[in-house]
């Protein structure tokens, strides 16, 4: 914050590299090598892009929004509705950058360019996907993480990822249960003597989607890992879906917990504002306990308690959810026919000019 | 070279076991460490015999390691080779452990720095500005009407401090029976691009803007300031030259290119904080010296055509003015442009010396008028 949010550079390259050190394959560390600088380098090149974009398309928008239809909502969705592809190509980007900027035994990783190819696949089995009422979601998650993993290479050797789409489908089963139940609890929310039943059928419903959708990251995780093969080198994951969905639940649980006390002191000071200044207008002469500190002041508090609460909430998940989350998958990780690595030689180095600068513009998920 | 006095016995030789990666191939080879202490050189054993020689003042830590386990070094002008210890019993032994790097892409980071600036300043100064001034013409009358009215909605959000409710509008009937009966007198006989609506606001502040739509927003502040209806006129007058030539328009077009530009500089994590400093700056619409003089003028002729003096614009300009120890609002709109005393003086010499102005609103009205916030 007080670097204007420049510092974020330095820092995620710091975590980074922790969180690489403590993910040890057959117990060698992988290494980042990602470099701060050439972090923000690609952050200022994806602003010159993307400032021309989305402020002469946003004017636009708006522009033809409020001709056309006398209202911003079409703009705010047509803009949204831009940035996609954007998104998928700053994801592809930041993938290439991080994997050329890890190491595992000496040996660098890499992947080949293809962002748009990228983003293009990820809109039409999207779309293919949300066609078809989520029925083909295991077609687009096993296309689109083909499509990465055979562009993916470590050392000289490329990694292939093997099997069919079919295979993901039982890890959709929690899925068509909780979709199941959603249609029992509509048929009785509508045709039932009391809500109650109908009502109760339906919370279940919407935690059993919630477990499915983890059940379905987590397996299908796991049987694509158990298919990707790197020059006869296997790999196998093993990991917990419910493991998995209580470290989510329990950290943001704790974390939540721990950013309250100042979310409601800064409550207070909102409040103790208001009525200040309410204090003020209708002329009472009564002492407010606020009232007699200077505005700014007040205003630099509530800015620290904001900041304050940022902080905390991002450390704490990071100790809470990110770190026990790779934990867990690093080491449920494991791999196969280790000798036949000796054979891989080193790649060359793939300067990736922008870094991950799109992603970092964008705002593209990814914790760390 | 620092000299070294050597008391009683030299220090134990170093010796150590380690794993070495070449970066070439990925095996991790077993080495034997040990110091030569004339050459100041790290020898590093291999199996096949050939040693390898790191200068000690070369050798860099690779930082932020977790579990605390390992204590990785590097070499370093070499990108790819790295040293795996177990422990640090070698640190006291390597003087430059922590040097950064030098950075080597300085110039062109400074080159990418200032292009990022600079097509930032590009796009909100120029590029945004010259697109929303042609848009702004051809943006139909709904359409327009519409952008008004959504921004009014976001200045009452902004301005509420409660968060609870937006600014309330006033509409107590007599007082808007006047403030129409004002309205009219002004813009009876012209011919108006937009129909006119006025509306105040119950906030204290002395300002009073328009919006797209051919809104005109004024604050409670501002008729409380102001000691005849003339006053509240003028400034009405000067807002509706905002109107005319289409000013909130184009300035509501411009903040809609820049705010998502804003927003991509700062990120999420300020992004709340920038939202709602721009929706402040909505209300400071910090129009050119251009379009202010402008619609002074065009508030000069509308108040003569209605038989108003237009000096009463200088007495509501001398008055802002004076409550300068308030530095919000219309006054510090005001106070950065450095012309307002020429604007003052323009206003009094807009009144011929001959004129006899009618009066605005009975002491009926301008009560009413005055209490229009009043439920």
């Amino acid at each position: 914050m007080l670097t204007l949010g420049i510092y974020r550079f330095w820092m995620k390259t710091r975590l980074r590299r922790w969180y690489w050190s403590a993910i040890r394959p057959g117990g060698q560390p992988l290494e980042y090598v990602g470099d701060p600088i050439e972090k923000l380098l690609g952050f200022l090149i994806a602003v010159v892009i993307l400032a021309f974009y989305i402020g002469i398309v946003n004017l636009l928008l708006m522009f033809l929004s409020f001709s056309l239809f006398q209202g911003n909502g079409a703009a705010y969705l047509l803009s949204f509705l831009g940035v996609i592809p954007l998104w998928f190509y700053a994801r592809y980007r930041a993938r290439r950058y991080i994997l050329a900027r890890t190491r595992w035994r000496g040996l660098r990783f890499g992947l080949a360019p293809g962002a748009w190819g990228y983003a293009g696949r990820a809109l039409w089995h999207w779309t293919v996907t949300l066609l078809s009422l989520g029925l083909l979601l295991p077609r687009m998650t096993f296309h689109l993480e083909k499509y990465r993993t055979d562009r993916t290479s470590y050392g000289t050797a490329m990694m292939v990822q093997g099997g069919r789409w079919q295979m993901l489908y039982p890890a959709m089963r929690p899925l068509f249960g909780a979709a199941a139940l959603t249609g029992v609890a509509a048929l009785a929310l509508n045709f039932g003597p009391t809500p109650a039943p109908g009502i109760g059928l339906a919370m279940l419903a919407a935690a059993a989607a919630v477990y499915g959708l983890v059940h379905y990251r987590v397996r299908t995780l796991e049987m694509l890992t158990a298919n990707k093969t790197l020059d006869g080198v296997a790999l196998t994951l093993d990991a917990s879906p419910f493991r998995i969905l209580m470290i989510h639940v329990l950290g943001y649980l704790l974390a939540g917990v721990a950013i309250l006390l100042p979310l409601m002191v800064l409550g207070f000071v909102i409040m103790g504002l208001h009525f200040a200044e309410l204090a003020t207008e209708s002329g009472a002469t009564q002492i407010v306990l606020l009232e007699n500190l200077p505005r700014w002041l007040l205003i630099g508090v509530s800015a620290m308690l904001y900041f304050t609460i940022f902080l905390i909430w991002s450390a704490l998940t990071h100790t809470f959810v990110t770190m026990p989350v790779t934990r867990h998958y690093a080491r449920g990780l494991r791999v196969l026919n280790p000798a036949r690595i000796e054979a891989i030689r080193q790649r060359p180095r793939d300067e990736v000019v922008q870094a991950e600068g799109f992603a970092e513009a964008l705002d593209v998920g990814a914790s760390i | 070279m620092s000299t070294l006095l050597r008391v009683g016995a030299a220090p134990a030789p170093f010796a150590a076991e380690a794993q070495y990666l070449d970066g070439a191939c990925p095996r991790p080879e077993p080495v034997r460490l040990g110091i030569d202490e004339t050459a100041q050189e790290l020898v590093i054993a291999r199996d096949d015999g050939i040693d390898l020689r790191w200068p000690l003042t070369a050798i860099r830590e690779v930082p932020d390691q977790a579990g605390g386990d390992l204590f990785v070094l590097r070499l370093r002008d070499d990108p790819l080779q790295r040293l795996l210890l177990s422990d640090r019993d070698l640190a006291p032994r390597l003087p430059n452990l922590r040097c950064r790097a030098p950075v080597t892409k300085r110039r062109q980071l400074v080159l990418w720095a200032m292009a990022a600036v600079a097509s930032v300043a590009l796009i909100i100064g120029v590029l945004v500005p010259r697109l929303a001034d042609q848009l702004a013409v051809f943006i139909p009358p709904e359409g327009e009407r519409a952008l008004g009215e959504v921004t009014l909605e976001q200045i009452r959000s902004a301005l509420d401090q409660t968060g609870v409710a937006p600014v309330p509008l006033c509409e107590a009937p007599e007082g808007m029976a006047a403030l129409s009966a004002m309205t009219d007198r002004l813009t009876d006989g012209q011919t108006m691009p937009l129909e006119i609506t006025v509306s105040v606001l119950d906030h204290e502040m002395v300002n009073a803007f328009a919006l797209p739509g051919g809104q005109v927003v004024l604050f409670r502040g501002l008729i409380d300031t102001a000691e005849r209806p003339e006053e509240v006129a003028a400034v009405l007058a000067h807002e509706l030259g905002h109107v005319v030539s289409r000013d909130p328009t184009r300035h509501a077009l411009r903040s809609a290119g820049s705010i998502g530009v804003l927003g991509l500089l700062f990120g999420d994590f300020a992004g709340g904080a920038v939202v709602l400093f721009l929706a402040e700056r909505l209300i400071d619409a910090q129009y050119t010296q251009a379009a202010e003089a402008g619609a002074d003028a065009f508030a000069h002729d509308l108040l003569l055509a209605a038989d108003v003096a237009p000096g009463a614009l200088a007495e509501m300009f001398r008055r802002m003015r004076e409550l300068g120890g308030e530095p919000e609002g219309l006054v510090a709109h005001f106070l950065s442009h450095p012309a307002l005393g020429d604007r003052i003086e323009a206003a009094r010499e807009a009144t011929p010396e001959d004129f006899t102005p009618t009066p605005l609103l009975d002491d009926g009205g301008w009560s009413a008028l005055q209490t229009i916030c009043d439920d």
